[in-house]
C-alpha cells in the first residue's frame, strides 16, 4: 500500500494551483479520502497540488449573513467554531459524524464535498442548507447548487482544472430548529443512512437524505407536506417512498422522522 | 483436587498487579518487527492472483525496474521448497493439498502470492510488481461452500447408543446454525525479516509470531534444513487472536529470498494483504439435533460440521472444525453423540486458528440446540440446563475428551444474577430479549519448558518456552516465580522470544500459557529452590532441613539469614524442567440482555455477564482483561464483522471501510466474574482465560437475541437488516 510514482508541487497561490491542476493532477487538501486512494494504487494522479499552504481558503466567517466556508476549512474548526453553532447549528450537528477527531482534524469541508462519497454526511446538510458552492478554473468563477454539484458516487461537476474554493451557506429561516441523524454500523464509521432536516412548523422545511441514492437528495415531497403542517411520520414516509429495499426504506423513513422530530423539539 | 493444588495463593499469585509491559509500549519503546531496520535490508512485496481461480500460464518479470534486486517466481523454487506442512487432528482424513508458497500452475484464491519481488524499498517493490507480467486463464471458483463436492478435511466421531436414544426421545430439537468466516485483524499484520550467514551456515528469521517453535519447525520442514541451521526470534508483537500460529507461506519466501540475494530481506505485510491472504477464523455451520425426554434430560446429539476450508490446507487449517467436533457435547451428560466433520475447498483464503478456534462454534451451535430444546419442550432455558449438568469429575464425554474438574452450576446461577434483568424502559419500539450460554473448552496438553538462573547479582532470570504477544505472560510468570522464591516480581526478569536462548516448547496459543509454560516455571523454579537451599546449608552451617525461606532471605534456627545474592556470589544458580500434561476443560457461562428496535431493526446488546472458570487465577486484572478482550471480540461477531465474498469468490470486505471492527462507543457494560475450580492437572491448578469471552459471548447474545425474537433463529452478524426482516416475515 505505497503510492505509485507522483510529482508534488506546494502551491503558492491560488492561481499557482490553478494553473497546475488539470487532466492528470489532483489537489491535496487534507488528504484523509485521497492519500487512502492514492495507497490502494487507486487514483494514480501524476501531479498532487498541496493547497494546504493557501491560507485565505481556510476562512470560516459571515458577511452579509451569509456563512462563508473556505474550501480549505478544516472539519475540526467547523465544529468547533461558536459561529456555526449559532447560526448554522445544523453544521456543527452533522460534523461530528464525520469519522473520527483525528481525522476531522485534518480533514477539510472542501474536500468533503468535492470527493462526493454518498456515504458523507456534510454534502447532506450542506445540501439541505441551499449552500451554493463555489469553484474557480482558468475560465473565471462559477457557482452551483448542491443539485448541480453532486452528479454520482465520487462524481462531481467539478472540472479537472477547477478548484472548490468556498462555500457560501445563506442563514436559516428565523425560528427553525435543525438536526441531524445516522445509522451506521459502527460510532465513526461510514453512514448507510442519514437525513438531515431543518424546519419551522408549519412554515418551512428541508429535508436532505443520505443513502437513498448515489447523492444527496433534498425530499420535495415531505418538504411541501411539512411546510402545509403533516406529522412527521407521514412525511418521513413520503421522503423514502422511493427508496426500493424494504428494510432501508424503513430505515430511512425512521430516520427522517427522528431528524424532523428533534428539528421541532 | 488438594493433592495438586501445591501453590496456595499468597502474596502474589492471585493479586491484581498492574502489567509491567504497558509503560514500554506506551511511551513507544516497543519494537515490532517493521522497526528492525538492518544495514542493506531490502523489501519483499507479492505478486498476488487477482482472480479466485485462474490458471497461471506463465510469469515473466520485468527486464528491468527501479530499484530491483529479484524476482522469485514458482519455478525457482523446485527442488528446493517444500510447501508447509499439515497438521493432522486424531482421527481425521486430510486431502494432500498443502499451501504452496507461491501459486505454480493453479491459483486458487484471490489475493494468493503467485510471484515474489525484492526490491530496494517498498515503495519501489511494489512498482516492480506491477511491471511482472502473469498470464492467467479464469477457472470457475467456488464461493459457496454448500455448493462445493471437493473434500479437503472429514472426521468423525460416535459414542454411546445415539439411535436408541433418538428413537426413544420425547422431543428431537436443533436446527442449522452457522458462524460466518472472520477476519482477525491483529493492529500489528504479519511480517518477515530473514538474514543468512553462509559463513555460520545460519539462517535468522525475525518473525512477528506467537511463538518460535512453530515457525521454526515449520521453516525447517520447508527448507528440509536441521533446526541447528535455523534461528528464530520473535520481538514484540502487536496482536495475534490464533492468525500467527503458523509460519506465513511468504515468511518462507523471506528466507528464501534473504538466501538468494545475499541480503536481509523484510515482508512487511500491509493491511490489504492481511485482509486478502492471512488466515480466516470460523465459516462452519452445522445441523444440529439434540433428542431428549419428556423431563428435558438430554439423551443424545448428533452434529454435522461444514467448515468452509479454504483453498488450501494450512499448517492448522483442520484444528478449528476438530476442537469444535469434540466439544459438541459440552457441559452436560448426554450419554451418547455423533459428530461428523465435512470441510470442503473453495477458492476463498485457508481458515485457521482465530481466538476460541472452535470452542465459540461449538458453545453457538450446541447452545442455541438447548435454547430450542428449551423453548420445544416450554422449561425455562436455565432450569434446562441445570437438569442436564455435569457435576461430577473427572468427567469423560462420549467424544472422548475427560473434564477434569469445574463448577458449572455455580458459573450459571452467578452469571445469572450478575446479569438479572433490572426494569428498563420496554415499549412498543423494542423488543427485548435475555439468552445464557454456557461453555467448556479445552485448553493446555503438550508440554512447554522454562530455565530458571539465579545470577551472581541477586536476580532471577526466568527464559520461557511460551511468548507473548499482548497477554500479559512478564507479569503473570514472575509473580509465579517471585511467589516460590520469596523476591519481589521486579527481582524476576523474563526472557522469551528466541529460539537460541529458551527451551523447546510446544507453542503460545488455545489459552495454555499459564496451565503449561507457568507450570514450567513452577517445576523449574522449585528446583531452584533445592539448589539454594544447597548452596545455603553450608553457608549458614546448617543442614538443609533447619533452614526456612521468607523474604529477608534464608535463615538458620540460630536467626544466621543469607540473601539470594550470597548464594550465587560463586556463579549463577540454573536449572531447568519440563512440563507435560493431558488436557485441562475451563468453562464458563454467559448472559445477555438485548434490545432490537423495531423500526430499523437495529441491535443493541444491553447487558453481558461473563463468568469463567479457569481454575487458579494468577492474576485476576489481566484475566479481567482477557476476559474484555475476548468478550468484545465476540460482540464484534456479533454486532458487526463478517469476511464476505461476492459470487465469484472476490472478497467484498477486505479493508476496515467495509469490515467494521467495534469501538468502544459499542460496548455495553460487562460485568465478569471468576470461579476458581483447580485443575488437578498441574501445580498452579490453572486452566486457560484466553478464550472464554470469544466463546461465551455470541452464543449468549445469540439466544438472547433468538428470544427477542420469539423463538426466531438468526445468525450472525445480527446485523440491523436481518433483524428487521425477521420481524417482518
Amino acid at each position: 500500500m505505497k503510492p505509485a510514482q507522483f510529482d508534488y508541487a506546494a502551491a503558492r497561490s491560488l492561481d499557482e494551483a490553478i494553473g497546475l491542476l488539470g487532466e492528470d493532477a489532483k489537489p491535496l487538501a487534507g488528504g484523509q479520502s485521497l492519500v487512502p486512494l492514492l495507497n490502494f494504487r487507486l487514483a494514480r494522479p501524476e501531479l498532487l497540488v498541496d493547497i494546504n499552504g493557501l491560507t485565505e481558503l481556510a476562512r470560516l466567517e459571515r458577511s452579509d449573513g451569509v456563512l462563508r466556508i473556505g474550501a480549505l476549512a478544516r472539519q475540526a474548526a467547523l465544529e468547533r467554531s461558536e459561529l456555526v453553532a449559532a447560526g448554522w447549528p445544523l453544521l456543527s450537528k452533522a460534523v461530528r459524524f464525520v469519522g473520527h477527531p483525528q481525522i476531522r482534524s485534518r480533514g477539510t469541508v472542501g474536500g468533503s464535498v468535492a470527493h462526493a462519497d454518498p456515504a458523507a454526511e456534510l454534502p447532506v446538510a450542506l445540501a439541505a442548507l441551499d449552500a451554493r458552492f463555489t469553484a474557480q478554473s482558468p475560465r473565471g468563477r462559477r457557482t452551483l447548487q448542491a443539485g448541480e454539484l453532486f452528479l454520482g458516487p465520487l462524481t462531481t461537476a467539478l472540472a479537472p482544472d477547477e478548484l472548490l474554493v468556498e462555500i457560501e451557506v445563506p442563514p436559516p429561516p428565523e425560528g427553525a430548529g435543525s438536526a441531524f441523524v445516522e445509522h451506521a454500523r459502527t460510532h465513526g464509521d461510514f453512514a448507510i443512512a442519514g437525513a438531515a432536516a431543518v424546519v419551522a412548523p408549519a412554515e418551512y422545511a428541508a429535508v436532505a437524505v443520505l443513502g437513498a441514492g448515489p447523492v444527496p437528495v433534498r425530499a420535495p415531497a415531505a418538504e411541501r407536506a411539512l411546510s402545509a403542517g403533516a406529522d412527521p411520520r407521514e412525511a418521513a414516509a413520503l421522503a423514502a417512498s422511493a427508496v426500493e429495499e424494504d428494510h432501508r426504506r424503513a430505515l430511512i423513513a425512521e430516520l427522517v422522522r427522528r431528524a424532523i422530530e428533534e428539528a421541532t423539539r | 483436587m488438594g493433592a495438586h493444588a501445591e501453590l496456595t495463593p499468597g502474596r502474589f499469585v492471585g493479586r491484581p498487579l498492574p502489567r509491567r509491559e504497558d509503560e514500554r509500549v506506551l511511551v513507544g519503546r516497543s519494537q515490532f518487527l517493521d522497526d528492525f531496520h538492518p544495514p542493506g535490508v531490502a523489501h519483499l512485496v507479492f505478486v498476488r492472483s487477482p482472480y479466485a481461480h485462474a490458471r497461471v500460464i506463465s510469469v515473466r518479470p520485468p527486464e528491468s525496474a527501479a530499484g530491483l534486486v529479484a524476482v522469485i517466481t514458482a519455478r525457482d523454487l523446485e527442488g528446493r521448497a517444500r510447501p508447509l506442512p499439515i497438521q493432522t487432528p486424531e482421527g481425521a482424513e486430510l486431502a494432500d493439498e498443502p499451501h504452496p508458497l507461491l501459486a505454480a500452475g493453479e491459483a486458487r484464491y484471490a489475493g494468493q502470492p503467485v510471484a515474489a519481488v525484492v526490491a530496494e524499498s517498498r515503495a519501489l517493490a511494489e512498482d516492480a510488481a506491477e511491471l511482472v507480467e502473469v498470464d492467467y486463464e479464469e477457472l470457475e471458483p467456488i464461493a459457496d461452500p454448500g455448493a462445493s463436492d471437493l473434500d479437503l478435511m472429514r472426521w468423525r466421531r460416535a459414542g454411546g447408543d445415539v439411535d436408541g436414544a433418538f428413537a426413544s426421545a420425547a422431543v428431537v430439537a436443533g436446527g442449522r446454525y452457522a458462524m460466518p468466516r472472520l477476519v482477525a485483524a491483529p493492529i500489528e499484520t504479519r511480517g518477515a525479516l530473514a538474514s543468512h550467514d553462509p559463513a555460520g551456515e545460519l539462517l535468522t528469521l525475525w518473525c512477528s509470531a506467537q511463538d518460535t517453535h512453530r515457525p521454526l519447525r515449520h521453516l525447517a520442514h520447508v527448507l528440509d534444513l536441521p533446526a541447528e541451521r535455523l534461528r528464530v526470534l520473535v520481538p514484540d508483537v502487536g496482536g495475534a487472536f490464533g492468525s500467527k500460529g503458523s509460519l506465513a507461506p511468504e515468511a518462507a519466501i523471506a528466507a528464501i529470498a534473504a538466501i538468494d540475494v545475499g541480503r536481509p530481506v523484510k515482508w512487511a505485510e500491509d493491511r490489504l494483504e492481511n485482509f486478502l491472504a492471512a488466515y480466516q477464523g470460523r465459516g462452519m455451520e452445522a445441523d444440529v439435533e439434540l433428542a431428549l425426554d419428556p423431563d428435558g434430560r438430554m439423551l443424545a446429539v448428533r452434529a454435522r460440521i461444514r467448515a468452509d476450508l479454504g483453498a488450501y490446507l494450512l499448517p492448522a487449517t483442520p484444528m478449528p472444525p476438530h476442537t469444535a467436533a469434540m466439544l459438541m457435547a459440552g457441559c452436560y451428560t448426554i450419554p451418547a453423540a455423533d459428530v461428523t466433520v465435512t470441510g470442503v475447498r473453495t477458492n476463498k483464503v485457508p481458515t485457521g486458528p482465530y481466538r476460541g478456534a472452535g470452542r465459540p462454534e461449538a458453545a453457538y451451535f450446541l447452545e442455541r440446540a438447548v435454547d430450542d430444546a428449551a423453548r420445544a419442550l416450554a422449561i425455562d432455558p436455565a432450569e434446562l440446563r441445570r437438569r442436564n449438568l455435569i457435576a461430577d469429575f473427572p468427567h469423560r464425554s462420549p467424544l472422548g475428551w475427560t473434564y477434569d474438574s469445574g463448577d458449572y452450576r455455580r458459573c450459571l446461577d452467578l452469571a445469572l444474577e450478575l446479569v438479572r434483568p433490572r426494569p428498563g424502559p420496554v415499549d412498543d419500539e423494542r423488543l427485548v430479549g435475555s439468552g445464557v450460554a454456557m461453555y467448556v473448552e479445552r485448553a493446555g496438553g503438550s508440554f512447554e519448558a522454562a530455565r530458571a538462573t539465579l545470577r551472581p547479582d541477586g536476580r532471577v532470570v526466568i527464559r520461557s518456552s511460551t511468548s507473548p504477544h499482548g497477554q500479559g505472560h512478564g507479569t503473570t510468570f514472575a509473580q509465579i516465580a517471585a511467589e516460590r522464591l520469596h523476591v519481589d516480581p521486579a527481582d524476576v526478569a523474563l526472557e522469551f522470544g528466541d529460539s537460541a536462548l529458551v527451551p523447546g516448547g510446544t507453542g503460545t496459543f488455545a489459552s495454555r500459557s499459564v496451565a503449561m509454560g507457568g507450570s514450567a516455571i513452577v517445576r523449574a523454579v522449585d528446583q531452584l529452590r533445592e539448589q539454594c537451599l544447597q548452596a545455603a546449608a553450608p553457608l549458614l552451617d546448617a543442614p538443609e532441613a533447619a533452614i526456612t525461606w521468607g523474604k529477608d532471605g534464608l535463615t538458620a534456627g540460630d536467626g544466621r539469614t543469607v540473601v539470594l545474592r550470597d548464594l550465587a556470589a560463586g556463579g549463577a544458580l540454573e536449572t531447568g524442567a519440563r512440563f507435560e500434561s493431558d488436557l485441562v476443560f475451563g468453562s464458563g457461562a454467559y448472559a445477555a440482555v438485548v434490545e432490537i428496535e423495531r423500526a430499523t431493526g437495529r441491535l443493541t446488546v444491553r447487558r453481558l455477564a461473563a463468568v469463567d472458570d479457569a481454575g487458579t487465577i494468577v492474576n485476576p486484572l489481566l484475566s479481567e482483561g482477557q476476559v474484555l478482550g475476548g468478550a468484545v471480540q465476540g460482540l464484534g461477531q456479533c454486532l458487526a464483522e463478517e469476511a464476505t465474498y461476492d459470487e465469484q469468490a472476490q472478497p467484498t470486505s477486505a479493508s476496515f471501510a467495509d469490515y467494521s471492527l467495534l469501538t468502544a462507543a459499542e460496548i455495553p457494560p460487562i460485568a465478569a466474574e471468576f470461579v476458581e475450580s483447580p485443575s488437578p492437572l498441574n501445580p498452579l491448578g490453572a486452566k486457560g482465560i484466553g478464550e472464554g469471552g470469544a466463546i461465551g459471548t455470541p452464543a449468549a447474545v445469540a439466544n438472547a437475541v433468538a428470544d427477542a425474537l420469539g423463538g426466531c433463529h438468526v445468525d450472525p452478524p445480527f446485523t440491523e437488516d436481518k433483524l428487521w426482516k425477521a420481524m417482518h416475515q
